[in-house]
């Protein structure tokens, strides 16, 4: 795979202890959640282990990164950046490509109290992030996926929705500058980073065009432009009083909620009901978080055992189409305001208060602030993945979810991914509601490849149907296979999209397995 | 008649073509003094076009017979002349009167408009339906809405910009090749009556997928496509309104006070201007300015509170309690008036647009130098101002200064106006030498020209890494292989073509 004469030009930018080519190392890489949904797609065996790298090699600076980016062009290798590494669109895609692993490359290189931004390296993560930010009363946007995860990664070169995303917006709008090498391995400083005297972090666009364009879309190049190595990040006030006082052991934590923060979960009757609620809420400007989860999510996000979820089958068969809202704020006369909006909005759009019926412990307030919520949907079958994921308005993701059902149902009832009754539904709104997406979280068994052949084929239903019936561009439309499915629908998109990687990347020496290939290879 | 002038009228029509001496001149003249305009071009021919078919027409013809394109939108003169050609061989594409407002959509809070739509026309539309426009402060009303969107103009409500980009969403764009494209959700599935039957709204500016053209053509200067439409993002208006202020005699007094307030998320507009700025935003003749900004502190910071029913006046009172609770734990005095202003005076350059631009009514003339930076930086800018003014000799006294936080408070945009009697020469070349001296100083500092017009644009990119303009070179030959939009603009040269 990988040539000694490679491997030592390599090993010489690192040192011999931050690069392997040991299959036993080179497996971990491999190894991946969703991995086998991924190897099922490619038409190959359920297996949980993806691609095996060429090497892993780990820089501890830009510097480095640039060189070895530089020997890649110059072998022919092949390179796929990787941050925290959560899914399969993190592994290398082709043989002989290089992992290049950013984990020492985990600092926090600003904050920028005044100016509400921070300034961070790949292998930061959210969580992170948050513990130092909130010690100013900042808070920064987490992905669905987790406070592990690379707020870099996030921002750069994957997708970004949130459940705190109605007041802190979505991962790739939060970008200002940007460090970025390129796949030749030449530096680009985005906006007024890239300028000579007094670079600066606060803006990543201009002069002129803004390069922001190229870098990442709805959804990130996953790694195929290059690599991400700082990009400063807008922070938001943190929700209520920073406190963080947390005792007791996994999972039983005990939390001191802190002054001032309130959960809401609101029942409405329909769908109708829900899509003004959603709207009426999110015009007031009041909410920290505001999406709707179906009933089924409800009683897992307050859940810590199977055992606890299905006890809440009372709650769970009242329960219609739950609006769940949280607040905070900063003093208690901003935290009587907000409280006295949310029930005059309860009354006015008929929404029944189901707060109390359900058991909210502390520590569900620390995931919902730390954005933990999502694993919770790791309860049932030990494995989801989402299907859709196309954002524009509230009614366009309501939508999505009433046409998605009957389809889940089909496939439930066929066997294969678990029965959530086709309800499952994550639909987050964004920035005080101008936006909402829509995804369906689907539990499945990774170790039945009945069970994951299963999600495969109704994702593909998924995909399908938001052809068919309109609904934006799901997240998982990477790579040539999928851009050519859906690019003739859509403008050709693909077209110019392929002249970008064609540009910057005619060789396709950065992995274009997520991305798009460049058809100029020699 | 020329070739050329044949294949444009086969195009668009006799009508909208035109080659007259005097059409060539009033389009020269709304630049020629433009201190940004080194060597004013004058167009070799003017084409109004209604359809966007007709636009992939003309940049089809200008790909195979190589001239250059530079489209134009406002009626309104650009101050910072972005309509001026850099290329001898140059025709202007007259967009004004593609003006048709196409959606205007209260619950998805957004409206959909061609780029002719000036603000006079479109303000009353959108109020009618309970919607406010995010827009530049005070812009004049026969200006193209869809311009200022695409040129990253400041918006004068802070909290309402989550990304540099808003409050554009959406386009419609026929690229330098002369193709169609759509940007955002609107790219599809589906045609836009498709997308809006399944409930969206074109409201999601990012990708198709993997990439952001929209973030390509904004701030390009009609560089690397021509629009045929938008979404612009509104937002609600409001019914209940309360203006709030701070003065200052140093600018280093507001800045704290105004930190907390973004921090906040408090005030819906929010910035900072002088006195001679203020008095010329409320009065409208050069006296008038003259005797308001002796009577009105060095500098104000204006807060603008708003709410709607039914729990506007909550809010405000909230608000208030908030905001002053705040000055007072900082040793601020927030004014609930001003002295010799009335508050409807402040609240009408709200919302609105003016007949009179205010940058002209006080000398009849005014040059801008805008940059982007923080807060925190922009005392020492107009420090550096400061002391270029006063080498070159130039009246102190008429300078304006306008500082507008952007971003929910990330950076800000820091504006010099440079007044000046347009008709009187020695005032004029002095007004002139500053700018050029104060623009280079400035970008020296580190001022960051995001969107350099003109001359600034050549400055700009000699202080920039070189990986910029070859990545922004290698961009612009996507979408414009042959340079034949705005040719010569920004780092896109002529002989690239």
């Amino acid at each position: 795979m990988i040539k000694d004469n490679e491997y030592e030009a390599l090993e010489k930018i690192v040192g011999s202890q931050n690069i392997s080519r040991e299959p036993v190392i080179l497996d971990t890489y491999a190894f991946q959640w969703c991995a086998e949904l991924l190897n099922v797609i490619n038409d190959k065996p359920p297996a949980r282990y993806y691609l095996r790298p060429a090497a892993v090699i780990l820089p501890s600076s830009t510097e480095e990164i640039q060189q070895i980016v530089r020997v890649c062009n110059k072998y022919g290798l092949k390179f796929k950046a990787f941050s925290t590494g959560l899914g399969p669109w993190n592994c290398v895609s082709t043989p002989r490509t290089i992992q290049i692993d950013l984990r020492r490359m985990n600092k926090i290189v600003k904050i920028d109290t005044k100016n509400q931004y921070a300034v961070v390296e790949p292998y930061v993560s959210g969580a992170q992030l948050q513990a130092e930010v909130m010690k100013f009363g900042l808070n920064c946007h987490m992905p669905g996926a987790g406070p592990q995860v690379s707020p870099l990664a996030s921002a750069t070169s994957m997708a970004g929705p949130g459940f705190t995303s109605a007041s802190t917006g979505f991962a790739g709008r939060n970008v200002l500058g940007v460090e970025w090498v390129l796949p030749s391995g030449d530096l680009l400083q985005l906006g007024a980073l890239g300028q000579k005297n007094d670079p600066d972090w606060f803006t990543g666009d201009g002069p002129g065009p803004s390069l922001r364009g190229i870098m990442r879309g709805f959804v990130g190049a996953k790694s195929g432009l290059g690599i991400f190595t700082k990009v400063a990040v807008k922070l938001y006030p943190f929700p209520s009083k920073p406190e963080w006082k947390i005792s007791g052991e996994s999972p039983n934590y005990k939390f001191e909620i802190p002054n001032y923060l309130k959960f809401y979960i609101i029942n409405y009757k329909d769908w109708d009901a829900l899509t003004n609620a959603l709207r009426r809420f999110e015009e007031e400007e009041i909410s920290f978080m505001c999406y709707y989860a179906s009933r089924g999510a409800i009683c897992a996000s307050f859940a810590n055992s199977r055992e606890e979820m299905f006890s809440y089958y009372s709650i769970h068969t009242r329960l219609k189409r739950p609006l769940t809202l949280m607040i905070g704020a900063q003093t208690e006369r901003e935290f009587e305001y907000k409280k006295k909006i949310v029930e005059g909005l309860i009354q006015e759009t008929g929404g029944k208060d189901y707060t109390k019926k359900i058991k909210i412990r502390d520590v569900s307030y620390a995931e919902a602030l730390r954005c933990l919520l999502g694993f919770h949907g790791f309860l049932i079958t030990g494995c989801f993945q989402s299907t859709h994921g196309g954002m524009d308005t509230i009614e366009m993701a309501i939508r999505m979810a009433k046409l998605n059902a009957p389809i889940k149902r089909k496939f439930i009832e066929k066997g294969g991914i678990a029965d959530d009754q086709g309800e499952g539904v994550w639909l987050a709104t964004y920035e005080r509601g101008h936006m909402a997406h829509c995804e369906m979280p689907t539990m499945y068994d990774a170790t039945k490849p009945e069970s994951v052949v299963g999600w495969v084929e109704y994702a593909h239903a998924c995909d399908e149907l938001d052809l068919k019936e309109h609904l934006g561009i799901p997240f998982f439309i990477e790579g040539d296979k999928q851009h050519e499915w859906y690019g003739p629908h859509c403008m050709n998109y693909h077209i110019w999209l392929r002249k970008i990687k064609e540009a910057f990347d005619p060789q396709n020496i950065a992995d274009p397995g997520f991305y798009i290939t460049s058809k100029k290879t020699s | 008649m020329t070739d050329l002038q044949a294949k444009l009228i086969e195009i668009v029509g006799e009508q909208n073509v035109f080659k007259d001496e005097d059409v060539l001149e009033t389009y020269y003249k709304r630049y020629a003094d433009n201190f940004l305009v080194k060597s004013p071009i004058k167009p070799k021919l003017v084409v109004k076009v209604k359809k966007k078919e007709d636009i992939q027409e003309i940049l089809k013809l200008a790909n195979a017979q190589n001239f250059s394109v530079v489209p134009v939108s406002s009626k309104a003169v650009d101050p910072n002349a972005s309509d001026a050609p850099h290329s001898e061989n140059t025709i202007i594409l007259d967009l004004t009167e593609m003006n048709q407002v196409l959606i205007v959509d209260r619950k998805n809070r957004m409206c959909m408009i061609e780029p002719g739509v000036s603000f006079g026309q479109l303000f009353p539309i959108v109020k009618k339906e309970g919607l406010r426009l995010l827009t530049p402060l005070l812009p004049a009303c026969n200006k193209s809405v869809v311009t200022t969107a695409l040129e990253r103009e400041p918006i004068t409500i802070p909290r309402y910009q989550w990304d540099s980009s808003d409050p554009l969403l959406c386009t419609e764009v026929v690229f330098g090749t002369g193709d169609l494209f759509r940007t955002g959700s609107a790219a599809g599935p589906g045609t836009i009556e498709e997308q809006r039957a399944s409930g969206q709204a074109q409201k999601n500016p990012l990708g198709p997928t993997q990439f952001d053209p929209f973030r390509i053509i904004q701030g390009a200067q009609g560089t690397i496509g021509i629009v045929t439409w938008i979404s612009l993002k509104c937002e609600l208006l409001p019914d209940t309104r309360k203006i709030l202020y701070v003065q200052a005699e140093k600018l280093e007094n507001l800045l704290d006070f105004l930190y907390t307030l973004l921090k906040r998320r408090f005030g819906d507009e929010l910035f900072i201007v002088n006195n001679l700025n203020l008095a010329s935003l409320i009065r409208e003749t050069s006296a008038e300015i003259t005797k308001l900004k002796g009577k009105l502190s060095p500098w104000t910071l204006i807060i603008g509170l708003g709410g709607r029913q039914p729990y506007g006046q909550a809010k405000l009172e909230f608000l208030e309690a908030e905001l002053n609770d705040i000055a007072k734990e900082q040793g601020i005095q927030l004014l609930n008036e001003i002295e010799n202003i009335s508050n409807e005076d402040v609240i009408k350059i709200f919302d609105n647009c003016t007949k009179n631009p205010w940058k002209l009514r006080y000398l009849g003339g005014s040059q801008d130098i805008f940059f982007l930076t923080t807060l925190d930086k922009t005392p020492r800018f107009i420090d550096t101002f400061n002391k270029i003014v006063e080498s070159t000799q130039f009246s102190k006294d008429d300078i304006g200064v306008y500082i507008q936080p952007l971003v929910q408070g990330c950076n800000c945009h820091c504006e010099f106006n440079i007044y000046y009697n347009p008709s009187d020469t020695n005032i004029k070349q002095k007004a002139r030498e500053l700018f050029e001296k104060a623009s280079i100083q400035l970008m020296d500092q580190g001022a960051f020209f995001s969107r350099p017009y003109g001359i600034w644009a050549e400055e700009m990119y000699k202080r920039v890494s070189p990986v910029v303009v070859d990545s922004l070179q290698k961009v612009k030959a996507i979408f414009d292989p042959k340079n034949v939009l705005n040719r010569g603009a920004l780092c896109f040269k002529e002989e690239s073509a």
